[in-house]
């Protein structure tokens, strides 16, 4: 009945996220009861509590005023939403080493596609495994399931152990208990599982600490394997169908608890009852309709990675495996005839920092050599951001963006003059920002200051003609050498109001014109707003007594635009030789 | 140790030179093409033809040995505040013949130059002889990212010359920094002009080292503005002498004309002058 899924999914669920993150704070492992609360619906109720709470007999969703009638010491930290989330994200990001396909599943859970990585860690249990001691060892209780589709993968997350009583010790104490685990499994509800995951997770034994078993308890990890989906999700709760409580409560007074009653029923009644979601979930969960996951970063149209048993510190190591990496995309991109346009370089730190750094190009680039110079000057900018701590463990290069390009024939006499240009605009970029690199481009307008427009120099790529010729009537340049991009304001002096200047002030010193050319006088374009922009400007290019050039303008027509007693004001826009 | 053995020979040599045996010259050749063996820069300085920026007036070519040279660096500054468009202006004609008709040159200047100078402006570079296409303009946040980007464009042998604005001198006022700019211009074969917002006396690696002044132009029958002239010292200079002239740039030819004085030499107004010739532009 259900389609076969190519597709492996990999359900993370941080059973105790909130106070996972407070106890991680902590100097000294707490082994108290502990409960974060929020104020719903006026009254301050408890949203997470930790096992030890769980154990006293507390809910989510209690009182915080009846869990202090009991137990009047209770600890209590009001809840951060924001932190919670903000975790879960630096969380993600610590699971892209894993698969590039990371999904967040608000509010404690991720979805990972390991579609093909598994492989990679030694198998979807090792991987799985390899997961949950890592979490464990940062503090965190997580469960972990794998499975063919995203539905399943939750609810076998969720709810397998706590519905079937089945009890679960921490995969992190021992090679027995795990064993335990899958044993209990086995005979408590007919589990699918299969004895290769067993004996995978039996190879190797697993490392423990102090805080890795305080977290440990109720750490589990549940493969399902291929194609038995079905077998998984029936006996589960209709809670796992991530439905809200309402239909779970509707269905359990029709007396339906299970996955499996709702599948041997007719369906027209359930989606006239409780909505088309909830059958729509049911087929999401046993992989009758297909349901991908939304990855949180763009997926990398090519990438290479590597991983360090030891991790490396030194900027000289992390070049070179750059460069390495670099290579091996060199290769995938050359048999697809492209380059990349921006790569990005994920370092992931021992502690589950993961810091990235990218770089764009203003040219298809493969060369692995000039891969790494670029990010060499992005290292040497950020500096202390990029501060490895104990280490990176493993190091992956991306490219985000790639774009044809075609083989060049090189010339004999050496390097091609435009293409070094290209890349030393690519590391001033890379250091300083690629907006830094600029050039200037004419445009099609009078106005001085936007006769030109400075375009990033990777964007530019030829200069259009489109800028009018400027009549060249005098000696001197007509136009300036230097242009202020705000003209300035000065004090100017002219025999009569609308002639040219006899004397003014810039800067605080006083300039006695000598000579003086002009006005060419340069209307506003009609479609120039009225706040100061639309006045004609009569420009005069002058030369003081000392010798300095300088191009004036009076901006407004005396006795048109300006009327008395209001004088046009005087600016000073440029500078000649 | 050669040299030792040359010094050893030159000491004999100067012994006996005293005792009237024999000639020094040869000596002191022969020791300078000893020391260009171990490092060219110190042998005596030939350069060639296509290594010399020339300015086409004789005697500042007479004085800077042939002109400036291309794989070196050279310091401008203005003489007062106000003239640090005409500074600009220069290294902008010397700019224009360094780079022919192809090069590519690279503008750097810091974020607070651009807003106490103002910007290069394309049209005006088009027309002063300097085709705006083929600038490229980094800004970049402080005076040492300015120092880094020079040194790396000049070691990039693709440019053909690389302008940096200081608006503020301490970080470049170090003989450390401009050897290193020094010699990266040297390995890169391409000049490198120092564009400083007021003149110093600190120590500097530069080749040259040149104070601009403005100065009043010459102008046309019809009493117009005149062509760009520049009141030029030369405060230092490692290959030959300093001194002062006046210049003017003539942007149509891409020529420097030389000017002794405005005094000097009155307009002809008897006879037709060259000047509206030129006016077309």
């Amino acid at each position: 009945m259900s389609v076969p899924s190519s597709r492996r999914y990999l359900s993370l669920w941080l059973r105790r996220l909130s106070t996972d993150r407070i106890e991680r704070r902590l100097p000294a492992p707490a082994d108290g009861p502990r409960v974060v609360v929020a104020s719903i619906e006026s009254a301050q109720r408890i949203v997470a509590l930790n096992d030890a709470a769980a154990r006293l007999g507390l809910k989510t969703g209690l009182a915080l005023a009846d869990a202090r009638a009991r137990y009047p010491s209770l600890p209590v930290v009001e809840a951060d939403f924001e932190a919670d989330s903000a975790l879960l994200d630096a969380i993600a990001d610590w699971c892209d080493r894993y698969t590039p396909l990371v999904g967040l599943d608000a509010p404690d859970g991720l979805v990972l596609d390991i579609t093909g990585c598994a492989h990679l860690f030694g198998g979807e249990a090792a991987l799985a495994r390899d997961l949950v001691v890592r979490l464990a060892h940062q503090g965190f209780a997580a469960r972990v399931a794998v499975a063919d589709t995203v539905g399943c993968a939750w609810g076998v997350a969720r709810y397998w152990h706590r519905e079937t009583r089945v009890v679960v010790p921490s995969p992190l104490a021992g090679e027995g208990s795990l064993e335990l685990q899958h044993k209990e499994w086995v005979r408590g509800a007919a589990s699918p599982l299969t004895h290769s995951c067993l004996l995978d997770a039996q190879r190797s034994p697993l490392p423990q600490g102090e805080r890795a078993r305080d977290a440990s308890a109720g750490c589990s990890v549940n493969v399902v394997p291929r194609g038995e989906t079905e077998a998984a999700a029936l006996p589960l709760p209709i809670a796992a169908l991530r439905v809200d409580a309402e239909t779970v409560a509707g269905l359990r007074t029709a007396g339906l608890t299970s996955i499996a009653d709702l599948v041997s029923r007719p369906r027209a009644p359930f989606a006239a009852r409780f909505g088309e979601i909830l059958l729509r979930r049911l087929d999401q969960a046993l992989g009758r309709i297909d349901e991908p996951i939304t990855p949180r970063l763009p997926v990398p149209a090519a990438m290479a990675e590597q991983r360090f048993p030891e991790p490396i510190a030194r900027e000289d190591d992390v070049l070179g495996t750059i460069e390495r990496l670099a290579r091996r995309l060199d290769i995938v991109l050359e048999r697809r005839g492209e380059g990349g346009r921006l790569f990005q370089t994920a370092l992931f730190r021992t502690d589950g920092v993961v810091h990235r750094l990218e770089i764009g190009t203003g040219a298809p680039l493969r060369d692995p050599p000039r891969v790494r110079k670029l990010f060499q000057e992005r290292l040497a900018v950020l500096g202390d951001v990029c501060d490895p701590g104990f280490g990176y463990d493993m190091v992956r290069l991306a490219a985000l963006i790639t774009e044809r390009s075609d083989p060049v024939q090189t010339g004999l006499a050496g390097g091609d003059r435009a293409e070094e240009i290209a890349h030393l605009i690519d590391r001033l970029g890379a250091r300083f920002g690629l907006r830094r690199v600029t050039r200037l481009v004419p445009q099609d307008t009078h106005i001085p200051e936007y006769a030109v427009i400075a375009v990033p120099a990777h964007a530019a790529k030829e200069a259009p003609a489109g800028a009018p010729p400027i009549e060249q009537d005098s000696l001197l340049t007509v136009r300036p050498l230097r242009l202020f991009a705000k003209p300035e304001p000065i004090d100017a002096i002219a025999e009569v109001p609308d002639g040219p200047p006899i004397r003014f002030v810039w800067r605080h010193i006083t300039h006695q014109v000598t000579q003086v050319e002009g006005p060419e006088r340069i209307a506003m374009e009609w479609w120039r707003n009225e706040r100061g922009q639309k006045l004609t400007r009569d420009y005069f290019r002058v030369e003081s007594k000392a010798g300095t050039r300088a191009w004036l303008y009076r901006e407004g027509l005396y006795g048109d635009e300006v009327k008395p007693p209001l004088v046009p004001r005087w600016y000073l826009q440029g500078l000649f030789a | 140790v050669e040299v030792r053995e040359c010094l050893e020979q030159n000491m004999n040599n100067s012994r006996g030179f005293a005792m009237g045996s024999a000639l020094p010259q040869p000596t002191l050749q022969h020791l300078r093409q000893a020391l260009a063996g171990i490092d060219p820069s110190l042998g005596p300085c030939l350069p060639e033809p296509g290594q010399i920026i020339g300015t086409g007036v004789p005697d500042i070519d007479a004085a800077l040995g042939g002109g400036l040279l291309r794989g070196a660096l050279h310091e401008f500054s203005p003489t007062a505040p106000m003239h640090l468009a005409a500074a600009t202006g220069f290294a902008m004609a010397l700019t224009a013949r360094a780079c022919g008709t192809k090069g590519q040159l690279l503008w750097i200047v810091t974020e607070f130059a651009l807003m106490e100078g103002g910007g290069p402006y394309g049209p005006g570079l088009d027309l002063f002889g300097l085709p705006s296409a083929r600038l490229l303009v980094l800004r970049v946040p402080r005076a040492v990212d300015a120092l880094w980007a020079m040194e790396e464009a000049l070691r990039c042998r693709a440019l053909d010359s690389v302008i940096a604005e200081l608006a503020d001198d301490a970080p470049a006022d170090d003989l450390t920094t401009t050897r290193r700019l020094m010699l990266a211009a040297r390995q890169g074969g391409c000049p490198g002009f120092f564009l400083r917002y007021r003149a110093t006396d600190a120590p500097s690696a530069a080749a040259t080292r040149w104070q601009v002044a403005a100065a009043p132009s010459r102008s046309d029958i019809y009493g117009g503005l005149g062509r760009a002239r520049f009141d030029l010292s030369l405060r230092k200079n490692r290959r030959g002498s300093c001194g002062r002239w006046f210049i003017e740039w003539d942007h149509h030819e891409r020529a420097f004309q030389p000017k002794i004085s405005v005094a000097m030499a009155p307009p002809a107004l008897d006879r037709p002058d060259r000047a509206p010739a030129a006016r077309a532009g």
